[in-house]
């Protein structure tokens, strides 16, 4: 059943068009979340598996920086390796994206609970050592960045129309990371398959998130391409 | 379209890139005039052949050096700063009025 958008606090960026496009949202964590639009779901998951682009905005996310922000969030269990752009899977499905050497951009896992986001918010302190041990900086990532999911065998055809990075499945390997310009606009995108089918997790500037959205539903349309909710991408299967 | 090799993210279209300025030694504040200080932050050499020059690649923010031939617009390498920039620069300000040393 389909809740209204507007009786929650916390929504997407983009939760009019999805509404207008006939999507239906849930709630999950007190945030509204497109999870299916009007149909079956197999006919979605199936779309999902052709081409397909879901917002993931409402879930939750954040980020670290510093000097000593990667050696603080080791020191939390998280599995960070040593190379920059590149993501780094987490025992619980969230992704840890080496930007830079000093850089941490946390996705949380699809679940939405955002169970890894809230340990470390709750966990992170400037310490009490004097002098300060470096230790890094929060860097909230869920206002400033929309997130959003494409997946299917056609999205690497679909990104060689707005994106100059060559992110062809046999040239852009499993979690690598792109920071590059996608439709005109700085743009993240991390490479994370999903029950075999070729799938991208692509972050950029909030204020622009209806711009964006728009460019990539155009560029999805030759080849078929549509939105779906984040149900259709759960059942593509784990990463 | 002109690609560039980004040191820290590789090769992208040219149009991801910024232009920063001519890369000149700095002369010591403490000790220079005015106008070698003026001619330091404000003027250019326009060289025409070999420069090294500031880049920024925008949808990082990450800036680096470039060698360019400037009549060829040939780009011959890129590389980090810390390649030119080993050390830390410390500026010795002088105390405010009314500050002990003033």
């Amino acid at each position: 059943m389909s809740i209204d958008p507007t009786s929650l606090k916390r929504r997407g960026f983009l939760y009019r068009v999805l509404a207008e496009a006939g999507a239906e949202f849930g709630e999950i964590g007190g945030a509204a979340v497109a999870l299916r639009y009007r149909g079956s779901i197999e006919e979605e998951t199936h779309k999902a598996r052709h081409l397909a682009i879901a917002d993931l905005s409402p879930l939750p996310r954040c980020g670290f920086k510093g000097n000593g922000a990667v050696e603080w969030l080791q020191s939390q269990g998280l599995d960070i390796g040593p190379d920059s752009n590149k993501a780094y899977r987490q025992p619980n499905g969230a992704l840890a994206a080496r930007l830079a050497p000093t850089e941490i951009f946390l996705i949380d896992d699809l679940g939405g609970e955002g169970r890894l986001s809230a340990r470390l918010d709750a966990a992170w302190s400037w310490g009490k050592e004097k002098p300060r041990k470096p230790c890094g900086y929060p860097m909230p990532r869920a206002d400033s960045h929309a997130w959003f999911a494409l997946a299917g065998a056609e999205s690497p055809a679909m990104f060689s129309k707005i994106c100059g990075v060559d992110l062809r499945t046999h040239r852009f390997p499993d979690l690598a990371i792109a920071q590059t310009s996608v439709a005109k606009m700085n743009a993240i995108v991390i490479r994370e398959d999903r029950g075999g089918v070729p799938g991208y997790h692509l972050l950029a500037d909030s204020a622009s998130a209806e711009y964006l959205w728009a460019c990539v539903i155009d560029a999805m349309e030759e080849f078929g391409g549509a939105a779906v909710g984040l149900e259709a991408l759960r059942r593509l299967g784990g990463p | 379209m002109k690609i560039m090799n980004c040191p820290l993210n590789g090769p992208r279209n040219i149009s991801e890139f910024a232009w920063g300025g001519e890369l000149r030694a700095m002369p010591d504040p403490n000790t220079c005039g005015a106008h070698e200080w003026a001619d330091y932050v404000f003027l250019e050499n326009n060289t025409a052949g070999m420069v090294r020059e500031w880049w920024c690649h925008v949808p990082t923010s990450f800036w680096f050096i470039a060698e360019r031939d400037t009549v060829s617009d040939e780009i011959v390498r890129t590389y980090r700063a810390t390649e030119v920039f080993k050390d830390r620069v410390e500026f010795k300000t002088a105390p405010l009025p009314g500050e002990p040393g003033s």
